[in-house]
C-alpha cells in the first residue's frame, strides 16, 4: 500500500509541476483595463471560433492598451474557477466564448454585480429571467442568414446536386446553422438534397476531426459535393476529406467544404469555396473598447448580416471559385435579407 | 430505404469500418500483450493520446510522418515503462496507476502545446504531403499494418517462446518462475509493447485519418479498445473480429443519421448514436459466455509471498 500512494504521489506531483509551469508571468504594466477570456473546450487555436475571439482581444491589446489574460479550460469544469478567479482579482471585463458558458455565467455575474462581463453566443437574463442582465453583454449573431448566404453559393456551385452539412454538437445553435443553409440551397434549387450529420451529442464532439472527416466522406460517398461544416477542430477533418478528393484536370477542386466563424479559405486554398464567417472578433473588439471608453451597455447585441456581424467571405482564395453572377444574386439576397423581404428561419426561436 | 442499401453505401460502410476499427486494432492488441502478461492496461486511453500527440508534433516538425510514427511509438513505450516501473517494481494498484496515465495525458499534451504552439487545444495542421500515405483515398498504410500485425501477433503469442512465456507468466507467474522464467522483465516488455503498440493506434488518428492532435481526440476509443479485448476473450483474431464489430456499429451511425423516415422525420441523432454502446452491452451480456480472464491478471508478483 506505501508503495502504491508512494509512486501515485510521484505521478500525481510530475503532473502538478508540469501543469503549473505552464502559467504564464507577465511583468507589471500600466494598462487601461484588465480583461480576462475564458475559452470554449475548442481552445484558441481552433482556426475558427474561438480563434476569432483570440483575434479580437488581440487586436484591443494592441490598440486600446490593456492587459490581457486567458485561459483555455481543458474541460467543462474548470470554466467556472477560471472566471471567479478573475472575478476576484477584480477585473474590469470578463468575456466567457461560447453558449456552454451560459449557466456558469449567470451564477459568477450574480455574485459579481459591479464586474463587467460579456459572453458570445450566450444570453444571460436576470433572476426574473425576462430583463437582460445589466453587468452582462450578450453577444449574439444571427447565424442563420449568414448561412443562407453560403448555402446559396453551395447550391450554385454543386453539380450533383446534393450538398453535405456537418454539425459539431447537436445542439439548438448549430441547428441555425443547418436550417440557414438548407433555406439558402433550396432557393437556388427547389430539389436539392442536404445530407445533415452531427459528430456527437456531447462536448468532445468539437475535438474529433477524425470522426468530423468520415462523416465528410461518407456525404461524399452519398453524392454530396459542397459540405458546410460547423463543428470546430471537428471540421478540420472535413477540409481533409474534400482534400483528399483532389482537383481535375482545370486544377478546379472536385469536392468543396465552406468553413466556419473564421475565414477559413486559407486553411486548404482551392478545397474552400467559402466561409461563413462569424465576426466575433469584431463584437469582442467593440465590447473592450466600450469598456475603456466608459460606454459598456449590458443586454443584448445582435450582430446580422446588416452590421457584417455574419458575412461570408471573399479573398483571393476562393476569388475564382464563384461566378459573379452569383455573387450578384447573392448580394441582392442579402439586401432582401437585411430589408426583411427574405425571412430565414431561426431554428433557436420559440 | 433502397438507396440506404446501394453498393457505394455498403463499401462506403466496410472501408469506413476499416478506418474505425484502425486504432482500436492497435491498442487492443497491444492492450492483449500487457493483460496476457498479468497486467491490466486500463492506461490504453493515455497511451494512445501520448503517441497521437508525440506524432503529431514530430510531423509538423520534421516533415516525416514515418518518423513522426516513430516518435509517436516512443513516446508511448516511454510512458508505457513509467506505468510499468510503478505498477512492476513498486507494486502499485493497476487500475488506479492506470487512470493517473490517462489524467496525466488529458493534461500534459495541452500544456506542451501551450508553450510551444501557444494554443492548448489543438497543434498546427500538418499538409497532407506529408501525412501517411492512403491507398484508393480510402485506407491508410496504417490500416494495413494493423491487419498485418494480427498474424503477427497471434505467431508471437502462440508460436515463439517469449509468447509461451508470456502466457505462463500471466496464468501462474509462480510456476513461471520457477521454470526460469524472469516474471518482472517478461512484464516489463509487455508493457512496453503494449504501449508501443496503443500509440501507433493514436498516431494513426492525428497523422494518418486527421492532419493535427486535438486535445482528447482519443474520445474514449483506448476503452472501446479495452473491451474489445475483453469480448475477444484476450486472442488476436477475435481481437481483430470485435475491433472490427465496434468499427461497423460506429461506421453505421453515420448513414443512419441523414435517413428521413417515411412520415418525414428523421431520427433523432441521440437514438443513432447510442447504437455502438447498445450493441456493445447486449453482445457483452448476452453472446459470449464467460469470458476468463487471465489467471494472475492484476496481481502483482513477487518471488517472497
Amino acid at each position: 500500500m506505501f508503495r502504491t500512494i508512494t509512486s501515485l504521489t510521484i505521478i500525481f506531483l510530475a503532473a502538478v509541476l508540469l501543469t503549473s509551469c505552464g502559467t504564464r508571468t507577465e511583468a507589471q504594466r500600466q494598462c487601461n483595463i484588465k480583461v480576462g477570456i475564458v475559452f470554449d473546450i475548442g481552445g484558441k487555436n481552433d482556426r475558427s471560433f474561438n480563434a476569432a475571439a483570440w483575434d479580437g482581444v488581440r487586436r484591443a491589446e494592441e490598440d486600446l492598451n490593456i492587459c490581457l489574460y486567458d485561459v483555455e479550460p481543458g474541460n467543462p469544469v474548470s470554466i467556472e474557477p477560471a472566471m471567479r478567479a478573475f472575478a476576484e482579482r477584480n477585473f474590469d471585463l470578463i468575456i466567457g466564448v461560447g453558449f456552454a458558458q451560459g449557466p456558469i455565467m449567470q451564477r459568477v455575474a450574480d455574485d459579481y454585480p459591479n464586474i463587467k462581463f460579456a459572453i458570445v453566443d450566450g444570453v444571460i437574463f436576470e433572476a426574473d429571467g425576462k430583463t437582460p442582465k445589466k453587468n452582462v453583454a450578450s453577444l449574439v449573431f444571427r447565424e442563420h442568414e449568414g448561412s443562407y448566404l453560403v448555402g446559396m453559393i453551395a447550391a450554385s456551385k454543386s453539380k450533383s446536386g446534393v450538398l453535405g452539412f456537418v454539425g459539431g454538437m447537436d445542439i439548438p445553435l448549430i441547428h441555425k446553422f443547418e436550417t440557414g443553409y438548407e433555406e439558402g440551397a433550396r432557393s437556388v434549387n427547389p430539389n436539392i438534397k442536404v445530407i445533415d450529420n452531427y459528430v456527437g451529442v456531447t462536448d468532445a464532439a468539437w475535438n474529433n476531426p477524425g470522426k468530423g472527416k468520415e462523416l465528410a466522406l461518407s456525404q461524399i460517398n452519398q453524392g454530396a459535393d459542397v459540405i458546410f461544416t460547423a463543428a470546430g477542430n471537428s471540421g478540420l477533418g472535413a477540409f481533409d476529406a474534400v482534400e483528399q478528393y483532389g482537383k481535375n484536370e482545370s486544377g478546379e477542386a472536385n469536392k468543396f467544404v465552406i468553413g466556419v466563424d473564421s475565414n477559413q479559405n486559407g486553411v486548404k486554398p482551392g478545397f474552400v469555396l467559402t466561409s461563413m464567417v462569424k465576426r466575433v472578433d469584431n463584437a469582442v473588439f467593440d465590447v473592450v473598447k466600450e469598456v475603456v471608453d466608459g460606454k459598456f451597455q449590458g443586454g443584448f447585441h445582435v450582430f446580422g448580416l446588416d452590421k457584417d456581424g455574419v458575412a461570408y467571405a471573399m479573398d483571393d482564395n476562393n476569388k475564382a471559385l464563384i461566378p459573379d453572377d452569383v455573387i450578384n444574386k447573392v448580394e441582392q439576397s442579402k439586401e432582401r435579407i437585411v430589408s426583411g423581404e427574405i425571412k430565414v428561419t431561426d431554428a433557436m426561436a420559440k | 430505404m433502397s438507396d440506404f442499401l446501394s453498393f457505394a453505401l455498403v463499401s462506403s460502410l466496410i472501408f469506413s469500418s476499416i478506418r474505425f476499427a484502425t486504432p482500436l486494432i492497435f491498442a487492443a492488441l497491444g492492450g492483449m500483450f500487457s493483460e496476457r502478461s498479468g497486467v491490466i492496461n486500463i492506461a490504453l486511453e493515455g497511451l494512445m493520446l501520448a503517441g497521437a500527440f508525440t506524432a503529431a508534433v514530430a510531423t509538423y516538425e520534421l516533415s516525416n510522418p514515418y518518423l513522426g510514427l516513430i516518435c509517436g511509438v516512443g513516446a508511448g513505450a516511454v510512458m508505457a515503462a513509467v506505468y510499468a516501473v510503478s505498477v512492476i517494481k513498486f507494486e502499485a494498484d493497476q487500475v488506479v496507476a492506470g487512470f493517473a496515465i490517462n489524467f496525466l495525458m488529458m493534461g500534459l499534451p495541452q500544456m506542451i502545446s501551450g508553450a510551444v504552439y501557444d494554443s492548448s487545444g489543438s497543434t498546427p495542421q500538418i499538409d497532407k504531403a506529408f501525412l501517411l500515405p492512403q491507398f484508393f483515398n480510402q485506407i491508410s498504410i496504417s490500416s494495413i499494418f494493423a491487419l498485418a500485425l494480427v498474424p503477427l501477433c497471434w505467431y508471437v503469442l502462440y508460436k515463439t517462446p517469449f509468447g509461451l512465456r508470456l502466457r505462463a507468466t500471466g496464468e501462474n507467474p509462480s510456476a513461471a518462475d520457477a521454470a526460469g522464467v524472469k516474471v518482472p522483465n517478461l512484464r516489463y516488455a509487455a508493457v512496453i509493447i503494449s504501449g508501443a503498440l496503443a500509440a501507433a493506434g493514436g498516431a494513426y488518428l492525428s497523422i494518418g485519418q486527421s492532419s493535427l492532435f486535438t486535445r482528447g481526440m482519443t474520445a474514449g476509443r483506448g476503452f472501446i479498445a479495452l473491451a474489445a479485448l475483453i469480448l475477444a476473450k484476450w486472442r488476436p483474431v477475435p481481437v481483430l473480429l470485435a475491433c472490427l464489430f465496434f468499427g461497423f456499429t460506429e461506421a453505421l451511425t453515420i448513414p443512419l443519421a441523414g435517413i428521413r423516415l417515411e412520415s418525414g422525420e428523421t431520427i433523432p441523432v441521440q437514438f443513432v448514436q447510442i447504437i455502438p454502446y447498445v450493441l456493445t452491452i447486449i453482445v457483452l451480456a448476452g453472446f459470449i459466455g464467460l469470458s476468463r480472464a487471465p489467471k494472475a491478471l492484476g496481481i502483482p508478483y513477487s518471488k517472497e509471498k
